[in-house]
C-alpha cells in the first residue's frame, strides 16, 4: 500500500462544489415549505419566490458539473 | 352529509416549475457550452467554451425569471 | 462486448465496479435482466387480473389492496396533476408504469433475483423514450404540430430581441432534456444503490473471511450489518423513484397540454 490516491481530481472538485447548493437548495424548500404551512393562500407567491432561488442555488451546481466534465 | 362536487380543477402549470427550472438552466449550460466549445475550435481559442456554460447558465437563470416574473 | 474490470489489490480484494452489471446471456442472447423485464410485466398484468376477477361492490381485503393501490396512482398523481378533465385517458399508462417499475427495482432486493433491471442504463433510456414519445404526441394532438412547436418554445413573460437567445434553449429544454434526465435519474439511483450494496456485502465478506489481519474481522461483520441498513435505505429510493418517474411522466403530459402560457 503506498498511499497514492487514484482518480479524477474533477469528480472530487465537483463532490465539494455540490455540497453548497445542496445546503442552499434545502433551506430554501424548508422555509418555503414552513411559509406554505403557515399561511396556505400563499402558496403561488411563494412558489414563484421559491423556484427563483432554486434556480439561483442549483446553477452553480450545474456550471460545477458541466466544467467537471470538460476541464481536462 | 351531502355528496362532495367535484374536486376543484387543479392548474397543472404551476406543479411544473421546478423541474422546468432546472431543465432550462442544463439546457442552458449544455446549448452554450457546446457552442463555445465548437467555436473554440473553429477559431482556436481556449477561453470561449468555460465563457459559453457561464454564459449559458446566466440565459437560463434569466428564463427562469422572466418566466415568474409577471403572474 | 468488453467487461469493463477494475484491477484486484495486492491483497486479492477485487472493488465491484460497472463490469459487474455486465450479466451473461442465459440463453440465446437473451440475459437476466431482460427476462427480468417480462417477469415483472407478467407480475403486473396478473396481480391487476386476479384483484379485479371478482369485482364485488363490497371489495373483500384482495380486491380492496388492489383498489389501494390503483386508486394510489389514479388521484395521487394522474388527477391532481393532470386535472380532472382529461386525466382518465392516461390512467392506465401511468398505473402500469409505475407497478412496472416498482417491481422491477424491487427485483433488486428479491433473494434470488438481486438485481434492479433499471441499473442497466439502456431499459431506463427505453422507457424514457416512450413517455417522450407520449407527451410529444398527446401536445401535438392538442395544439397541432406548429402549434405545439410554439408552444414549447416560446416561454411566457418574454419578449423583445432576447427571444432569439431563448428559442433555442427554450426548445432543447422541453424536448431533448427532459427525457434525458428522466431516464438518468432512474439509472443513476438504482446503478449507485446496487453498487452500494455489492461494495458493502463483498468487502465485508472479504474482510470477514479473506484478510490476515485479525483486526478487520469485527469491521467485516460491522460492513455486513451496514449493508442490511443500506438494503433498508435501497428499499425507500426503489418507491420514490418509480413514484417519480410516474410523477413527472404526468407533469410532462399536462404541460404539453396546458392551454395558457
Amino acid at each position: 500500500m503506498d498511499g497514492t490516491i487514484n482518480g479524477s481530481l474533477n469528480m472530487i472538485g465537483y463532490g465539494l462544489a455540490a455540497i453548497g447548493p445542496g445546503v442552499g437548495i434545502g433551506l430554501i424548500f424548508a422555509a418555503y415549505i414552513n411559509g406554505v404551512a403557515r399561511q396556505p393562500e400563499a402558496q403561488s407567491r411563494l412558489q414563484a419566490i421559491a423556484i427563483l432561488g432554486f434556480a439561483l442555488a442549483e446553477a452553480l451546481a450545474i456550471i460545477g458539473i458541466a466544467l467537471a466534465f470538460v476541464l481536462s | 352529509m351531502s355528496q362532495p362536487g367535484p374536486p376543484p380543477e387543479t392548474s397543472p402549470s404551476r406543479s411544473l416549475d421546478p423541474w422546468v427550472a432546472f431543465g432550462r438552466l442544463v439546457a442552458g449550460v449544455g446549448l452554450y457550452g457546446a457552442g463555445g466549445w465548437f467555436l473554440d475550435r473553429v477559431l482556436g481559442t481556449s477561453f470561449l467554451l468555460p465563457l459559453g456554460i457561464v454564459g449559458g447558465a446566466a440565459l437560463g437563470l434569466y428564463l427562469v425569471y422572466a418566466s415568474l416574473r409577471e403572474r | 462486448m468488453t467487461i469493463v474490470g477494475l484491477a484486484p489489490f495486492e491483497d486479492g480484494f477485487t472493488p465491484p465496479g460497472p463490469g459487474d452489471f455486465e450479466l451473461p446471456a442465459v440463453f440465446a442472447g437473451v440475459t437476466k435482466p431482460m427476462l427480468q423485464l417480462v417477469l415483472a410485466a407478467l407480475l403486473v398484468v396478473i396481480f391487476f387480473w386476479v384483484v379485479s376477477r371478482r369485482g364485488a361492490m363490497v371489495p373483500g381485503k384482495l380486491q380492496f389492496a388492489g383498489e389501494q393501490a390503483y386508486t394510489f396512482v389514479r388521484n395521487g398523481i394522474a388527477r391532481d396533476i393532470i386535472g380532472s378533465r382529461d386525466f382518465m385517458t392516461f390512467v392506465p399508462y401511468l398505473v402500469a408504469l409505475f407497478f412496472f417499475i416498482l417491481v422491477n427495482n424491487l427485483f433488486g432486493l428479491v433473494p434470488l433475483i438481486q438485481f434492479p433491471s433499471f441499473s442497466r442504463a439502456s431499459f431506463a433510456y427505453g422507457l424514457a423514450a416512450l413517455t417522450w414519445l407520449l407527451y410529444n404526441a398527446v401536445g401535438i394532438w392538442r395544439h397541432g404540430p406548429l402549434g405545439y412547436l410554439k408552444h414549447q418554445s416560446v416561454p411566457g413573460g418574454v419578449s423583445g430581441p432576447i427571444l432569439a437567445l431563448i428559442v433555442p434553449l427554450e426548445l432543447i429544454s422541453n424536448i431533448l432534456v427532459r427525457p434525458f434526465t428522466l431516464a438518468l435519474r432512474l439509472f443513476a439511483n438504482m446503478f449507485a444503490g446496487h453498487l452500494l450494496l455489492i461494495l458493502f456485502t463483498l468487502g465485508g465478506e472479504y474482510l470477514l473471511l479473506h484478510s490476515d489481519v485479525a483486526f478487520y474481522k469485527p469491521i467485516g461483520v460491522i460492513a455486513l450489518l451496514l449493508a442490511i441498513a443500506i438494503s433498508f435505505l435501497e428499499l425507500l429510493v426503489q418507491f420514490l423513484q418509480a413514484y417519480v418517474f410516474t410523477l413527472l411522466t404526468a407533469m410532462y403530459v399536462s404541460g404539453a397540454l396546458a392551454e395558457e402560457h
